[in-house]
């Protein structure tokens, strides 16, 4: 049978996790570029 | 990609941390945030670096007239990461930030939403809903077939299928907790999805080239066959900028699947009394929607409504590019060759296969879409 999500040893390669929502976090962070960039505080980026 | 944590920071209080492959098993313990910066600063060093690489070639080959050949900065960024992990190693301090790659390429899907109108979106994203269902169909059976012809495990039958045909790492990840796979099966997985995402880096543009594919075509292509986000949107990239992008759309409609298929797995392997059982199915897939799709449509949105000039726009679009430096670095960074090649044959061979099967489906299906008039 399945073992509680809180006693799995951690995967190769991941280690623990922070609850820290990297989905939500890039939301926030993409959101709050675009409007910075609309309302004039960055502007005329190039690559 | 509905991975939705940082991996918490590993102490770096060893001295002995320049080993070159990550020593999976040692204790890890919490860390202060600071803890990531030092891998951040890496990822946006060697992406930088990659940058300037690929400024200076193309310099040196038209004001001084060598023969040099043209690589992508995307390349760049991958091989010298490539080359940091594999042959410097890389220190424990900076494996937190490292693990932060999620999170820029996610950002840069997101602000990439600024370079489609709503109607591309639907038209071309639902294209390729269409496109994905038949892939997951087929590749989902095949891979179960190829899993049973080489005698490997059912549930790492189960998890190569499921990474192989979703969105690779993220997908097993998500799908380790519903169908309660053995550890083993679980690295063998994602070390399977990881050296055939390595492949698809280096074939898939030479394929493209020989085919004279399309930017838009092969950007389908790349995100309806690779696997995993990083190297299917860097599969694109180096195709070219577009191509990149189309890959983007393409991958984030097979990635909105991963709910359902990750749902059938667990209800199946349930029913066997060899998983636990999910009650709350809408809440189970709400979990594994990968939400950063929803900012990439926000985005999408807001500049199908005008809310952005056309520079503006650019802009974001640069910014975009800018943010996926650092993503592109962490594809070569965790790349440990020495991992890829210590798996076991049969896996890799049952992943092979069913990849080459999925790229030729997928390859025919974009073909067939574009020679009848269905993609535009």
């Amino acid at each position: 049978m399945a073992t509680p999500e809180t006693n799995r040893p951690a995967q190769p390669g991941t280690g623990h996790r922070l609850p820290i929502n990297v989905d939500l976090l890039a939301i926030g962070l993409g959101l709050t570029l675009a409007a910075l960039v609309r309302f004039g505080v960055i502007h005329q980026i190039t690559f | 990609m509905s991975t939705q944590t940082i991996p918490m920071p590993i102490a770096a209080d060893s001295p002995s941390s320049f080993a070159a492959p990550p020593d999976v098993t040692a204790p890890l313990k919490p860390a202060s945030l600071p803890a990531f910066l030092p891998g951040i600063a890496l990822l946006f060093t060697i992406g930088l670096l990659g940058k300037l690489l690929e400024h200076a070639f193309t310099v040196l080959s038209t004001e001084h007239h060598l023969r040099l050949p043209q690589i992508s900065y995307v390349l760049w960024a991958i091989l010298l990461g490539l080359m940091v992990s594999n042959f410097l190693g890389v220190a424990r301090i900076f494996r937190p930030g490292i693990a932060t790659y999620e999170l820029w390429l996610k950002l840069g899907i997101v602000l990439v939403g600024a370079r489609f109108l709503l109607q591309d979106v639907l038209h071309i994203g639902g294209l390729s809903l269409v496109l994905v269902a038949v892939e997951l169909a087929l590749s989902l059976s095949v891979m179960t077939v190829l899993g049973r012809i080489f005698r490997l495990p059912p549930k790492l039958t189960s998890l190569l299928a499921i990474g192989s045909s979703i969105c690779g790492v993220t997908a097993i990840m998500a799908a380790q907790g519903a169908i309660d796979p053995d550890e083993e099966d679980t690295s063998t997985a994602i070390a399977a999805i990881l050296t055939l995402g390595a492949i698809a880096l280096v074939t898939f543009p030479a394929i493209g080239h020989s085919l004279h594919l399309g930017q838009q075509a092969y950007g389908m292509w790349a995100g309806l066959a690779v696997d995993n986000t990083a190297e299917s949107v860097a599969t694109g990239a180096l195709y070219g900028q577009d191509a990149g992008r189309w890959a983007i759309l393409a991958k984030t409609a097979r990635s909105s699947f991963i709910g359902f298929v990750v749902l059938g797995y667990a209800v199946y392997w349930a029913s066997r009394g060899q998983a636990a059982h999910v009650r709350n199915k809408p809440l189970f897939l709400w979990q594994k929607f990968p939400k950063f799709i929803l900012g990439f449509l926000a985005i999408s949105v807001l500049a199908t409504a005008g809310f952005f000039t056309k520079g503006q726009l650019n802009s974001l679009a640069s910014l975009s590019q800018w943010v996926f430096l650092p993503a592109f670095a962490g594809v070569g960074l965790r790349t440990n060759m020495k991992d890829l090649v210590g798996q076991g044959w049969r896996p890799l061979a049952v992943g092979i296969l069913g990849e080459m099967f999925i790229a030729i489906i997928t390859l025919g299906l974009v073909f067939w879409s574009y020679n009848h008039g269905v993609a535009r």
